[in-house]
C-alpha cells in the first residue's frame, strides 16, 4: 500500500524534477558564459593582503573596513602601517607581500586617559539626573564640579569595539591587554580627555589630568588634580608645566630616576602609570611617601 | 491599434497607477535603503528594471510554454525564485565589470535584488491578472521596472532636499523617510481607479 503510494508519488513528480533540473542547468550554462565573459581580475596581492589583515574593520586606518583598506595599501605603498589593531606583524606581513623595505616600525599608539579622579575624589555640586551619555552630560554646567575631567558615563565604552573599556567607579579605565589602539574612543570623548600615545614601553608614565584651572581651583574640585605647580618639571624635561597643567613629552619620553623623583614628589599624586602592567597609583591625594 | 491602446494603457497603469511601490506596498526595503542620493537610486531602478523585465518575460515563457502544458503549476514559485536568483547574479557580474564604483556603493543592497518582492509580486501579478500574451507581458514588466525607478527617484530627491530641512529631532532618519513614504503614497492615490 506504501510502496504502491511512494510510487504514485513518484510518477507525479518526476516531470517537476526533471522540469527543475533541465531549468536549472540551462541557467548554470548561460550563468558560466557569462562569468567568463564578465570575469574581473582581481590583484592576487589584494586577497593576500586582506587575508593578512585582522579583519576586524574597526576603521582606525580611515578606510570603510579591510576590503578597502587592503585595495589602497596595494596601490599606494605610503600608507602601510595605518592598521592599528595589526600593528608591526600586519605591516611586516604587507610588506612581505608587496616586496617593500619597512624601516624599524614604530612604536604602537594606545590611549590613555588623562584623568585619574574617581567619583569619590570629585567635588560636585548637584546630582546630575539627565541623559546619562558624556556628550548630553558635558553640555550640563553641574555634572560635576571640574569642566575638564571624566564623567564617567561611558561613550567611550560604547564606541570601543574590543570591549577594552570598563567604567570603575566613574573613571574611564583602558585594559591594555584587549585595547588595539584604534583610536574611536579618543574620536568620542567630548572632553578630549583620552589621547593616542606612542607606547615606547609596556607602561608608560601620564599626568592623569586636564584641568587648566590654577591651583587652588583645582584642589577645590579634585582631590587628586594637577596642581600645576612645576615640580616635575625642576626635576627633569620631559614634563612641561604650562597653564596650570603639566604635560610629560612622549618625544623625549625615557623614564629613569629623576622621572621617579617627580612621580613621588607630586603633591596630589597625579603622575601615574598606564600600561598592561603598571604598578598601582598612589591613593588619591595622599601625601607624597618620600619627602627630600 | 487596439492592441497599441492596450498595451500603453497597461504601461501607464502599472508606472503610475498601480504602482507596485506605491499601492502594492512591495519592494519597500530598497526603496528605503538606497534612496539616500538620486544617482545612486537611479541605479537600483535601472538594475531593478533590468531585472524585472528580463524575469518578467521568462517566467511568462516558462509558465506559458513549460508549466502549463505539463500540468505542474505548482512549481511556478520554485521556477520564478530561480529565473530572477540567475538574473540579479548577471546584472551584479556585469555591474561589477562596468561599473566597479556603482557595485561598491550598492553593498548587500544588489544581492537583495533577488529577495526584492516587488520582482516576485509582479511575476505572480502577472499570472494573476491572467496575461495570456508575451508582449503584454513584457511591456508590464518594463512598466513595473519603471515605475520602481520612478518611486526611488522620486524619494531619493525628496530625501536630498531633506537634508537641508530644519527636521525636528526626534523625527530625523527613519521617522521622517517613513512620512514621506506615507505622504507620497497619498498623493499617487490620487490616480487610484482610472484604468483598471
Amino acid at each position: 500500500m506504501i510502496l504502491s503510494n511512494i510510487a504514485g508519488l513518484w510518477e507525479s513528480a518526476w516531470p517537476a524534477g526533471v522540469t527543475m533540473l533541465s531549468l536549472g542547468t540551462l541557467f548554470a550554462i548561460v550563468l558560466l558564459i557569462a562569468s567568463i565573459k564578465l570575469k574581473v581580475v582581481v590583484d592576487e596581492k589584494i586577497t593576500q593582503v586582506h587575508e593578512s589583515l585582522p579583519n576586524v574593520d574597526c576603521g582606525a586606518c580611515g578606510f570603510a573596513g579591510c576590503g578597502a583598506y587592503a585595495k589602497a595599501v596595494v596601490s599606494d605603498p605610503e600608507l602601510l602601517g595605518a592598521c592599528a589593531p595589526g600593528g608591526a606583524e600586519t605591516s611586516e606581513a604587507i610588506a612581505k607581500i608587496l616586496n617593500l623595505q619597512i624601516s624599524g616600525s614604530g612604536s604602537p599608539v594606545r590611549p590613555i586617559v588623562r584623568c585619574r579622579a574617581h567619583t569619590a575624589d570629585r567635588t560636585s555640586y548637584a546630582e546630575y539626573a539627565g541623559i546619562e551619555t558624556c556628550t548630553a552630560a558635558n553640555a550640563q554646567a553641574i555634572v560635576q564640579a571640574c569642566k575638564f575631567g571624566c564623567m564617567g558615563f561611558g561613550d567611550c565604552l560604547a564606541a570601543c569595539r574590543f570591549d577594552a573599556i570598563t567604567i570603575t567607579d566613574g573613571l574611564s579605565t583602558i585594559d591594555y591587554e584587549k585595547c588595539t589602539g584604534c583610536g574611536a574612543c579618543a574620536k568620542t570623548c567630548p572632553r578630549n580627555l583620552i589621547v593616542m600615545v606612542p607606547f615606547s614601553q609596556e607602561n608608560m608614565l601620564t599626568v592623569g589630568c586636564s584641568s587648566r584651572e590654577n591651583g587652588k581651583t583645582t584642589r577645590s574640585m579634585c582631590k587628586t588634580g594637577c596642581i600645576g605647580c612645576g615640580l616635575c618639571s625642576k626635576q627633569t624635561d620631559i614634563f612641561v608645566t604650562e597653564n596650570n597643567l603639566a604635560k610629560l613629552d612622549y618625544e623625549k619620553y625615557l623614564p629613569n630616576e629623576a622621572t621617579e623623583t617627580a612621580t613621588e614628589k607630586c603633591p596630589t599624586g597625579v603622575i601615574v602609570y598606564r600600561g598592561k602592567s603598571a604598578p598601582a597609583p598612589r591613593a588619591a591625594g595622599q601625601k607624597p611617601a618620600v619627602k627630600k | 491599434m487596439d492592441t497599441f491602446q492596450i498595451l500603453l494603457m497597461g504601461f501607464l497603469s502599472i508606472v503610475i497607477i498601480n504602482n507596485l511601490v506605491f499601492t502594492k506596498f512591495l519592494g519597500i526595503c530598497p526603496y528605503l535603503g538606497v534612496s539616500g542620493r538620486i544617482d545612486m537610486a537611479f541605479g537600483m531602478g535601472c538594475a531593478v528594471t533590468f531585472v524585472v523585465t528580463l524575469s518578467g518575460m521568462l517566467t511568462w515563457m516558462i509558465d506559458h510554454w513549460i508549466l502549463r502544458t505539463l500540468g505542474l503549476e505548482v512549481m511556478q514559485y520554485v521556477c520564478f525564485i530561480l529565473v530572477i536568483a540567475g538574473a540579479v547574479q548577471l546584472v551584479e557580474m556585469y555591474l561589477r565589470k562596468f561599473f566597479p564604483s556603482l557595485y561598491e556603493s550598492f553593498g548587500i543592497f544588489l544581492p537583495l535584488i533577488t529577495t526584492n518582492c516587488a520582482i516576485l509580486g509582479l511575476c505572480l501579478f502577472i499570472n494573476l491578472w491572467g496575461i495570456d500574451n508575451l508582449l503584454e507581458a513584457v511591456v508590464l514588466s518594463a512598466g513595473a521596472g519603471l515605475g520602481f525607478t520612478l518611486a526611488i527617484c522620486i524619494m531619493a530627491g525628496i530625501r536630498e532636499n531633506l537634508k537641508m530641512a530644519d527636521v525636528p529631532e526626534s523625527l530625523k532618519g527613519a521617522p521622517i523617510t517613513l512620512i514621506t513614504a506615507g505622504l507620497l503614497t497619498l498623493a499617487f492615490m490620487g490616480f487610484a481607479g482610472m484604468i483598471r
